[in-house]
């Protein structure tokens, strides 16, 4: 295969005629030291084809593990000899799948009117509220009633998609929705956790998307010198766009303050909120250790 | 979607009660099927419920889509259970997307459109039948980034024979995967195949 970056001079016979004497130069020249280096070469791949070989025999294995405990439930209930055990069991099982879509964010169950959407949200692993919203299925669709707090833009996104793309609306309303829950999240951690860094109560709006603070970062340290404001612009991110870190401290500003804000900056925009603090109690840990050392 | 929830309770001092539920569930997204054991461990004390995923395991059938491992593994690593489904439901149906439109173009044009890969080609060769050394790869990736979205990602591979190339003095070769991705910002991915496809002369009569 010639790629688009190669050139030749001489035209196409004279290279050809090139390669050919170059071929025979070098079956010429078979050097007892390339010979050795490719057999080395050559026993490496074989090694690596049996390695790939057993892995591969060892998923096909798993695989067939998977499918034999899925399908291994099936006979069991068909051994049910009494018929009213057997509609409990499937109802159990239904009972069970339905909680199981719960885990996957989006699930719904069917109404009188429609269909009634329920949205989980979870934030790194923790499972947060759950929100609902009830449509009512008729020519348009239209959202009978809903436990959206009122300041997710519901209106917004209804009006861009829920008539014309019903998946994207859930979807968008998934999205801003988990957003909010892991700001609050956030902030919540960091009113409870780390309540002795903070001078006075985290101030925040309903949607958690704009925090003010004032912080310190030694845990034994007697003033509070930095004043953070953090704003999220984008309403389906958990970490901020903007941060503005102030240095109010008594001592005259030094190279080292400066260093310190200009850091804390960019913690607070790449790490979620709690982690931020939880990285200076470390350091601070630290600090602890060498002075007993 | 098949599900097996077995529960313990523990009772600590000063009320706070710990319940870890286990779950298994299986289940498929179209042709991806997966299987997921997780642990949840709820904590009730007097002021607040939390709910943490404490485990999660991921086991999925072999695909041919190697770019699923990846995220697979992040997914675990986070535990974070919502992200792998969603993330999962948009990719599978980009490739999906992907495969329809493969499929398009070569049964639109097929003497010049190639899938060297088969049905779940990540790449479509397209090749002027009157000139059989010249020849466009279209590469179509799809990737899933550090945050879960899922983007397509697609780039211009070019084949020409040598004369050609040095014929080729306002290298119009060179430029011509940074030209197509421009194009795809214009006209997006459907008309731009499209378009890349016409320029080769394919389908005109002579």
């Amino acid at each position: 295969m010639e790629w688009a970056n190669d050139k030749s001079k001489g035209g196409v016979l004279a290279h050809l005629e090139r390669l050919e004497t170059q071929t025979n130069r070098s079956r010429k020249n078979l050097d007892p030291q390339t010979e050795t280096a490719e057999s080395a070469l050559e026993a490496k791949i074989h090694k690596l084809r049996c390695l790939r070989d057993k892995l591969r025999a060892e998923v096909k294995e798993r695989q067939a593990r998977v499918k034999a405990s899925t399908a291994s439930v099936e006979p069991d209930q068909t051994l049910e000899v009494n018929e009213q055990e057997a509609v409990e069991g499937k109802q159990e099982n239904m009972k069970a799948i339905l909680q199981a879509y719960r885990f996957t964010g989006l699930s719904g169950k069917l109404t009188s009117r429609g269909v009634c959407v329920c949205i989980s949200t979870a934030f790194e692993g923790n499972l947060l509220g759950s929100y609902f919203v009830d449509l009512v299925i008729q020519k348009p669709l239209r959202i009978h009633h809903h436990s959206i707090p009122v300041f997710i833009p519901l209106e917004e996104i209804s009006a861009k998609y829920l008539q014309t793309n019903i998946q994207h609306f859930l979807f968008c309303l998934c999205e801003h929705l988990n957003a909010y829950a892991g700001r609050k999240y956030q902030a919540d951690q960091l009113q409870s956790d780390f309540a002795g860094f903070l001078a006075g109560p985290l101030r925040r709006n309903s949607l958690c998307n704009l925090l003010s603070f004032t912080y310190k970062v030694e845990p034994h340290g007697q003033s509070f010198p930095f004043c953070a404001r953090l704003l999220y612009k984008d309403l389906t991110t958990t970490l901020p766009t903007d941060v503005t870190i102030t240095y109010q401290g008594t001592d005259a500003l030094s190279t080292s303050w400066e260093e310190q804000r200009v850091c804390h900056e960019n913690l607070f925009l790449t790490k979620p909120l709690h982690q931020v603090f939880t990285s200076f109690t470390r350091k601070g840990e630290k600090l602890d250790m060498s002075l007993v050392s | 979607m098949r599900t097996e929830d077995l529960t313990s309770t523990e009772k600590t001092e000063q009320s706070i009660k710990k319940v870890l539920q286990k779950h298994r569930l299986s289940g498929n997204c179209h042709m991806v099927t997966f299987q997921l054991e997780f642990q949840i461990l709820e904590i009730q004390s007097k002021e607040r419920l939390s709910s943490v995923i404490t485990d999660l395991n991921i086991i999925m059938e072999p695909t041919e889509y190697s770019e699923l491992s990846d995220f697979v593994s992040r997914a675990e690593d986070r535990r974070d259970l919502l992200m792998f489904f969603q993330s999962l439901h948009f990719f599978v149906e980009w490739c999906e997307y992907r495969q329809r439109t493969f499929e398009h173009f070569k049964e639109k044009y097929p003497e010049a459109v190639r899938l060297p890969e088969g049905a779940v080609s990540s790449c479509m060769a397209v090749r002027s039948p009157r000139e059989p050394g010249f020849e466009l790869i279209i590469v179509w990736r799809i990737q899933i980034d550090d945050g879960g979205k899922v983007l397509p990602k697609l780039d211009l591979l070019t084949k020409a024979p040598r004369r050609a190339l040095q014929l080729d003095e306002t290298r119009v070769l060179e430029t011509a995967p940074r030209g197509f991705r421009a194009l795809l910002g214009v006209l997006g991915i459907e008309a731009a195949l499209e378009s890349l496809v016409k320029s080769l002369g394919v389908g005109e009569d002579h």
